[in-house]
């Protein structure tokens, strides 16, 4: 109850705020965009946003399950050690860099992104599964359950809500760092918010934030509402009576 | 039947784990793996439903080489319980016991009616208060009960338990193992049972197999094994209160005094004296109508003028199958020190005193040193 309160008044200061520069039209010299450019950015905004989240969904959440497996998981602490190397370059720095390997434009953004948000999603595939309790497993294989059996019916059930928290930390880590992707061709809010900063306009640069942020706490919740949609009732009771 | 014919286990760095190991468990017998820990017994257990691979030698369950079948189709045929449970979170109860009947593809009314049954088997009443709970909202004897009912679930012959009741505290585990021995004694399964607790295996086991390092030092019954340490290594696991720990054994019945003298409440204490003069005693049985009501002490012959005035109720009394471990701690709680011995509908059977259990024991200790 108290997330929901907080998140409704972050979410509806944010949007004052965007409404409130947006009216008021010129700032200075310049004009303020208009809705209908905000409508547009963050549209290509969330977009960029969607499309590199599905796709470190779609690589991440295989890779991190098949590293789980016996014969995978000595290369894990390779592959999730390189992959955690990614991340630990700054966000800035890993997007300039997709300049000169990969050009200017739409996709170098998204491979930035992909990239940016891959390690989370990967790692508490791993996690997930591999923090399992192995008496559970053993049980399960004691009694005649196939690996094919043993995966479908109990890891990832019990490995889903890890998973989903690793899938909305890394989209909503991403929406920030979408903002950036402006700076080798992308586009988005970070358009606006770059606008502010060359020009020097401090409530333009807000113009951009504002949506960005808010675009940041309703992926949260929505996110969050998944998670905890697909998490089996077993497991709520567990974290109630492990917590109360 | 489980037979082992020299089964070894060498894991790849070398390790003998299991050094040639071999025995039999007949149809219906409760067999109990007992060592110290790392002795290899938890090892020489899994290796019968294949969760450790053999290295060489034979396991035939039920005549048939356990390596010739479909490795899920072996496991789905015998029962598997362990110390953690591994209870799926996410699953209902019902759900957890039906594992291997779903597995098998039984019909759904089929395993609920199965579920039901298993429930009121392990003590879990009503069935239906649990049917739908979550493993997280039981406490952890009644996991362990849902652990064992989910084993028996498709009601397999042969049962594997690798310490069952090893995390649970002392007094929910003696339940637990008492009614688990109440349940084999109506399912008659064969059982190969892990522990290292020698109380646990000397209270469970039709028989014992002793292993140590890899190796099987006795197989014997507990009796055996009490009375005819085979080495010194079975003398000191046994422990030196081997005398004590056999009267776990043997049942009030075999030793009590049968027919103890007795008085009757209308008796007239002058007459009650003459008697204990004659049998030499300081105390009486009062009985009524064959029933059970007290005893009668030498001290308060004074008090009164019959027996119902001084009879003193008895604080407890011991039934036929009582064992003598369990007799003789309710002994040392009465006043009397003596036990009354009587039948479900309170008739007296007879006595136990302190004598009755030295001669066991001077019995116990003469029998052993005759080797």
């Amino acid at each position: 109850m108290r997330r929901r309160i907080v998140f409704i008044l972050l979410l509806g200061l944010f949007i004052g705020l965007t409404i409130w520069i947006t009216g008021i039209g010129r700032i200075g010299v310049y004009s303020a965009f208009t809705s209908a450019d905000l409508l547009r950015e963050s549209g290509n905004h969330f977009q960029m946003v969607g499309i590199a989240a599905l796709v470190a969904i779609a690589v991440g959440v295989p890779l991190g399950i098949l590293l789980t497996r016996p014969r995978f998981i000595k290369l894990s602490p390779f592959v999730i050690g390189g992959v955690g190397m990614g991340q630990c370059i700054p966000s800035m720095a890993l997007i300039a860099i997709m300049a000169p390997l990969m050009g200017f434009g739409f996709w170098p953004a998204i491979v930035a992104l992909f990239i940016y948000g891959l390690l989370p999603i990967l790692r508490n595939s791993y996690v997930g599964i591999r923090n399992i309790d192995p008496a559970i497993i053993e049980a399960a294989s004691g009694m005649g359950m196939s690996r094919g059996q043993i995966a479908r019916k109990v890891e990832l059930p019990l490995a889903r809500p890890v998973i989903m928290a690793g899938i909305r930390t890394s989209t909503v880590i991403n929406v920030g760092t979408a903002a950036l992707a402006v700076l080798v061709g992308g586009t988005g809010l970070g358009k606006i918010i770059l606008t502010g900063v060359f020009s020097r306009q401090a409530l333009i640069t807000l113009q951009g934030a504002a949506p960005t942020a808010a675009m940041a706490i309703v992926l949260d919740f929505i996110l969050e509402s998944i998670e905890n949609w697909m998490t089996p009732r077993g497991l709520k009771v567990q974290k109630q009576r492990g917590e109360g | 039947m489980i037979k082992l014919e020299e089964v070894a286990k060498v894991y790849p760095d070398g390790t003998e784990a299991v050094k040639g190991i071999s025995f039999e468990i007949q149809n219906g017998e409760f067999c109990v793996l007992l060592g110290p820990s790392g002795c290899g017994k938890t090892t020489t257990m899994k290796m019968i439903n294949r969760l450790i691979p053999i290295t060489s030698g034979k396991i035939l369950v039920d005549g048939t080489d356990n390596t010739k079948l479909d490795v899920n189709d072996l496991r789905r045929g015998i029962g598997y319980a362990i110390q953690e449970i591994g209870l799926f979170p996410h699953m209902t109860v019902s759900e957890n016991i039906t594992t291997v009947p779903r597995l098998l593809r039984w019909a759904k009314g089929k395993c609920r009616q199965r579920a039901i049954e298993l429930l009121e088997l392990v003590g879990l009443t009503p069935a239906d208060n649990f049917l739908d709970k979550y493993p997280a909202e039981l406490s952890g004897g009644q996991r362990q009960r849902v652990g064992v009912a989910r084993s028996l679930g498709a009601d397999p012959p042969v049962l594997l338990m690798d310490e069952p009741f090893g995390a649970i505290d002392p007094i929910t585990r003696e339940r637990l193992q008492d009614e688990f021995l109440r349940i084999q004694g109506e399912i008659k399964k064969t059982i190969a049972f892990v522990t290292h607790d020698i109380n646990e295996a000397i209270k469970m086991g039709d028989r014992i197999v002793l292993i140590r390092a890899g190796k099987l030092v006795q197989y014997d019954t507990p009796a055996e094994l009490l009375s005819r340490p085979k080495d010194d290594f079975v003398r000191d696991f046994v422990g030196a209160d081997r005398a004590l720990k056999s009267l776990r054994l043997m049942r009030v019945k075999e030793v009590m005094r049968a027919s103890p003298p007795t008085v009757s409440l209308e008796e007239g204490l002058s007459s009650v004296r003459k008697q204990m003069e004659s049998v030499g005693l300081k105390w009486l049985m009062a009985v009524d109508d064959e029933r059970f009501m007290g005893w009668v002490s030498w001290e308060d012959l004074g008090k009164g003028e019959k027996v119902r005035d001084i009879v003193i109720p008895p604080a407890t009394t011991a039934t036929p199958n009582t064992p003598l471990n369990q007799a003789l701690s309710l002994m040392l709680n009465s006043a009397i020190g003596n036990l009354g011995v009587v039948d479900d509908e309170e008739r007296l059977l007879g006595v136990l005193t302190f004598d009755c259990i030295r001669n066991v024991i001077v019995e116990f200790q003469s029998e052993g040193e005759e080797r």
